[in-house]
């Protein structure tokens, strides 16, 4: 079972340096994530300047978002440093602290619109339950790398793996945090049907899941994500409450028509007709002041992201780095799809925020990191 | 490398790889084609709904016509009012330490617990949480001011203006001014079934001038178009708005003013006189039925409820025994009593069934069937005429005058001299009073007319129902030799800057030709009542202001012999008599008549001319100081006036005892009519 990857190579010796950096032929070095990825977050700079551009509370958040997106940096130029290897050995223990800081959350977190989400450090605020997406992935990409069964997985296989995701998920849950409990399942079954499961317990968990989802509302849910639910079927049901939100950035979509309404012109967001419109809802800021042809581009941008990010997993050359990297690109894939869907109605709103574009420091720095790793392991591969 | 042994389970993997592609376009693809639906298919909707959202109509609030007296004294005015409101959506925004400095300010300077904070918050929970909440109405100056400087560390908080529609004076005369409220449903429908546009949150008037006048008072609110935030804030950039450069505008024009007949200084003189009895008090130029003066008391002050009633303010004033919210000028009947006798003391001279000179001894009683009529002095009068019946209120002369004239006859020359309908003055809510006559009690109650009763109603009593108002008009048409005028309240119609757009003149409503000898007595008779020492009112004698009228004392249930000429004052509040006086001044040359109701207030002698005395008073001295001022009247009592010597201890009541000889009657109506 035990493999001996571990011996190689040492960690941040002069030998590891050269051989990340000086020993590669620089020009083969694999930009494309990070060259994407600064072009996804100056768009959505740009358009945070446009979104916070209102005399409210959010003037100017623009500023502390750069500063994130510095820090982010910083750790980058650090994660290319170091061997992917490296994560795998303290994977476990990043997957543990991160459970202790949700956990702490509960306990002394700042509550904010209602729930406990944050945590301080000193001025800075963080998200743990943002950490926590990468934290999993890395996770279950350790759990499953000596992974050997053969015909896809059983209900033995999958009962501990689901211990790993269930007890973050429950403790995001418990914040109230569902969009991000939500992702977390998410990308935990996208890497379970990865390794593949096997089609009878497919069968099964799906009957049961289906049985279950009466319930899970009736109990799980707070009356307020039942409301979600019901506006979600049915928005008309209540225009100025609890359907208003999905009403307007709709409205907000669709009014930007092929070409937009223009930079800073956008009369929904900028006349504070969205709610969240820094955060959650900074699509529709963006799609309502460049329309169909700026939502076309922007939509081919994360395409062309996630299949780069797709092709470092494709292209990796062992179990971890490509269950780790999957992860990753799942993590991303759900954001946009999931983000995007809420924005234009085709999803109930849940709060998740859409990589580089959403206001929010561990978001983006959850995202920065997460491309830093596909990038790590983008350039590992020709080491052997 | 030992990751070699993975790499047959890595192609395996890379198998898969296509599966996930497809994924990622399928998903994306979904994104898109959402896009092509919203932004290209509906787009056009899209941009329209978007347009709809932003810019708004915005009512252009015009302010509502003012009220003044007839000397322009401004009664009542639009002021501004300061409330205090918390956005939840800003306040949630604020850190733990700013909520809790913000609550610690608010309670120290509105004097209110912080947990009365939080409980409005809590209650508005439920709302959208952008909609204002309101913490506190009417704020004192000081409020305003101490608040505005802590603005700045209190997100949320605001202070918005409102107009609020002020008596100045507070509750006197609230009945005839009063008062606006938000119009209701039922009343929205009415009103814009008549053609008016009002809105749900529009003000109408409720009562008072306010409802009556409600066409003339309201103004015209304009209109403008503004671009608003979801929170419906007025949004400008920087002082002008992007998308609505040249947006029209339609200008507010603001309410037209009314000028009263009324003197806000008689007002006063008979607020202050009425002091905490109960009654109503109605003054009528006799010249031309303009209303001098009318007050109810109690009274409310309606500037509490231009904003909306507290309920429990609402519920005081309802359940009030002395019932603050009716005008007992023109709301309540009452039975008028020995003010009552000139009309049987006319119909009998006009029907020439008495003459000036005709007298009547007064024995203190007289039989009528089998039954015992009395006379309020117990003794009797002696021989009486008209005039010294008058003035005696000799309940004798005017049985007897009465058994001549029949009830019909008596119900004419009252129905003549505007009792038993309504004035017309331009109030709602005015009771028409009751005449009785032969075919009214047949129809009423099925029941022949019995002789006994027209003795009753020769004296103002059984069913004779009549209002403050209408009294005071009668005697104003005594007062200027017959001729009944509609009373009325608005002399002037202005626009708000000052022009004059309307002027109400006199309207005649009847016009008699009484024989002078009919008039000089009455006259002379109401003279005595005041003036001669054996009148019932010569306490309230105005020396040198020729003040005359008449008493009424009215018993307003049945008592038992020995409580009739018991002391009133010692009866319980609701069973003393009600206290009636009417008249007019000066004797010769009417200027102002009058009509004072004491609800259960004893004597009319007592409670009642007194306070009819102070507004005559203030009103001869206001207008002919030239005449009565003090200084003029000693200078012409001291050039000849014969002072008139006033008994010390005059005892005169005019309460005719209804003392239980008449169980025959079918039961009288209440003398409070509660009907509307």
């Amino acid at each position: 079972m035990t493999h001996t990857s571990m011996e190689s190579p040492p960690l941040l010796d002069e030998s590891a340096l050269r051989t990340s950096l000086y020993d590669e032929d620089f020009k083969k070095f694999n930009w494309n994530l990070l060259l994407l990825q600064i072009v996804l977050f100056l768009i959505g700079i740009w358009n945070l300047i446009s979104a916070t551009a209102v005399e409210d509370k959010s003037q100017g958040l623009y500023k502390s978002q750069l500063l994130w997106f510095s820090v982010g940096a910083c750790v980058t130029a650090l994660f290319l440093l170091v061997h992917y290897s490296f994560f795998s050995r303290i994977a476990y223990g990043i997957y543990f602290l991160n459970l202790m800081l949700l956990a702490a959350v509960l306990v002394v977190g700042r509550e904010s619109l209602g729930a406990k989400r944050w945590i301080g450090f000193g001025g800075l605020r963080m998200q743990p339950s943002e950490f926590m997406k990468l934290s999993l992935v890395l996770c279950l990409a350790k759990y499953f790398e000596s992974d050997r069964t053969v015909g896809g997985m059983g209900f033995r296989e999958l009962l501990p793996a689901s211990l790993l995701v269930g007890i973050p998920a429950g403790l995001i849950m418990l914040q109230p945090d569902l969009g991000t409990a939500m992702i977390l399942l998410l990308v935990f079954g996208s890497m379970m049907l990865f390794l593949k499961v096997k089609p009878q317990v497919l069968l099964i968990l799906g009957i049961c899941g289906m049985l279950a989802l009466p319930a899970a509302y009736k109990f799980a849910l707070k009356p307020y994500q039942r409301q979600r639910i019901v506006t979600f079927l049915d928005p008309m049901s209540d225009p100025k409450g609890a359907g208003y939100n999905s009403i307007q950035s709709m409205i907000a979509v669709g009014s930007g028509k092929l070409l937009g309404k223009g930079y800073k012109k956008g009369t929904q967001s900028q006349l504070n007709f969205l709610p969240e419109h820094h955060t959650d809802f900074i699509f529709s800021v963006f799609s309502e002041e460049h329309g169909f042809v700026g939502c076309g581009l922007l939509l081919s941008i994360y395409l062309i992201f996630l299949v780069s990010g797709l092709a470092v997993a494709y292209q990796s050359h062992d179990k971890f780095a490509l269950l780790l990297a999957f992860g990753v690109c799942s993590i991303f894939f759900w954001h946009v799809f999931i983000n995007m869907g809420m924005v234009m109605g085709i999803l109930p709103i849940v709060g998740v925020p859409l990589p580089f574009l959403s206001y929010g420091g561990s978001s983006l720095l959850t995202s920065m990191l997460g491309v830093a790793i596909l990038t790590n392991i983008a350039n590992k591969k020709f080491m052997f | 490398m030992a990751f070699l042994g993975q790499e047959e389970q890595i192609r395996e993997f890379q198998e898969r790889f296509k599966y996930l592609y497809a994924i990622l376009f399928i998903g994306l693809g979904i994104l898109l084609s959402r896009m092509v639906y919203l932004q290209v298919l509906k787009g056009d909707e899209m941009r329209q709904y978007s347009e709809e959202n932003r810019i708004k109509k915005v009512k252009i609030a015009s302010p509502r016509g003012m009220i003044f007296d007839r000397n322009r004294t401004l009664l009542i005015d639009n002021r501004p009012a300061f409330d205090l409101e918390i956005i939840p959506q800003y306040f949630k925004l604020s850190s733990a330490e700013e909520k809790v400095e913000t609550f610690h300010h608010l309670s120290r300077i509105l004097k209110m617990p912080e947990s009365d904070l939080q409980a409005i918050l809590d209650k508005a929970k439920g709302q959208p949480s952008f909609l204002p909440v309101k913490i506190k109405t009417d704020l004192a100056r000081d409020e305003v001011a101490e608040i505005e400087s802590w603005k700045i560390s209190m997100p949320g908080i605001q202070v918005e203006q409102e107009i609020k529609r002020t008596n100045i004076f507070g509750d006197v005369a609230s009945h005839l001014l009063g008062y606006i409220g938000e119009v209701n449903p039922s009343e929205l429908q009415q009103l814009n079934k008549a053609g008016s546009r009002y809105k749900l949150g529009d003000s109408v008037g409720k009562y008072g001038l306010e409802q009556r006048m409600e066409e003339v008072l309201r103004g015209q609110d304009g209109e403008k178009l503004v671009e608003v935030d979801a929170f419906g804030r007025i949004k400008l950039e920087r002082g002008k708005s992007r998308v609505l450069q040249n947006a029209a505008e339609k200008q507010a024009v603001p309410g037209k003013n009314l000028i009263l007949s009324i003197d806000q200084d008689l007002q006063l003189a008979a607020t202050q006189a009425f002091g905490d009895k109960v009654g109503g008090l109605v003054a009528i130029d006799p010249r031309s039925g303009e209303i001098l003066a009318m007050i109810s008391r109690p009274s409310f002050d309606p500037t509490a409820f231009s904003r909306g009633i507290p309920s429990q303010i609402w519920s005081q004033l309802l359940n009030n025994e002395h019932r603050p919210l009716r005008d007992k000028t023109i709301q309540d009947h009452y039975s008028p009593g020995s003010v009552f006798k000139i009309v049987t003391a006319i119909a009998g001279l006009e029907e020439g069934v008495i003459d000036t000179k005709s007298r009547i001894g007064c024995s203190g009683k007289i039989a009528v069937g089998n039954r015992l009529y009395h006379c309020h002095k117990k003794g009797g009068h002696g021989d009486v005429n008209v005039v010294s019946a008058i003035t005696e209120s000799c309940d004798i002369f005017f049985y007897r005058v009465a058994q001549k004239l029949g009830v019909d006859k008596i119900a004419k020359w009252a129905t003549y001299l505007g009792l038993g309908r309504r004035t017309g003055i331009n109030l709602a809510r005015e009771v028409p009073g009751l005449i009785p006559t032969e075919a009214w009690k047949q129809k009423r109650f099925g029941q022949e007319w019995n002789g006994g009763e027209t003795l009753s109603v020769a004296i103002g009593q059984s069913y004779v129902l009549t209002t403050a108002i209408q009294l005071a008009n009668l005697y104003a048409s005594i007062a200027n030799g017959g001729t009944v005028y509609r009373p009325y309240l608005v002399r002037e119609i202005e626009s708000y800057d000052g022009q004059v757009l309307k002027g109400f003149k006199p309207e005649t409503v009847e016009q008699h030709r009484l024989k002078p000898d009919t008039l000089e007595s009455i006259k002379l008779g109401l003279w005595g009542v005041v003036n001669s020492p054996r009148g019932t009112a010569i306490l309230s004698r105005l020396p040198g202001m020729d003040f005359v009228g008449k008493t009424g004392t009215v018993q307003v249930i049945r008592l038992s012999a020995d409580k009739i000429y018991g002391k009133c004052e010692s009866m319980k509040w609701r069973e003393r008599h009600n206290a009636m006086f009417t008249g007019y001044a000066p004797a010769n040359d009417p200027k102002i008549a009058i009509a004072v109701i004491g609800e259960h207030a004893c004597h009319g002698s007592s409670g009642a001319a007194p306070i009819a005395r102070a507004v005559i008073r203030t009103y001869l001295q206001k207008y002919y100081p030239e005449l009565y001022s003090e200084k003029a009247i000693a200078a012409r009592l001291k050039a000849g006036g014969v002072p008139v010597a006033i008994p010390a201890q005059p005892v005169n009541d005019d309460l005719t005892p209804d003392d239980g000889n008449d169980t025959t009657l079918p039961p009288v109506p209440s003398t409070q009519n509660r009907e509307d």
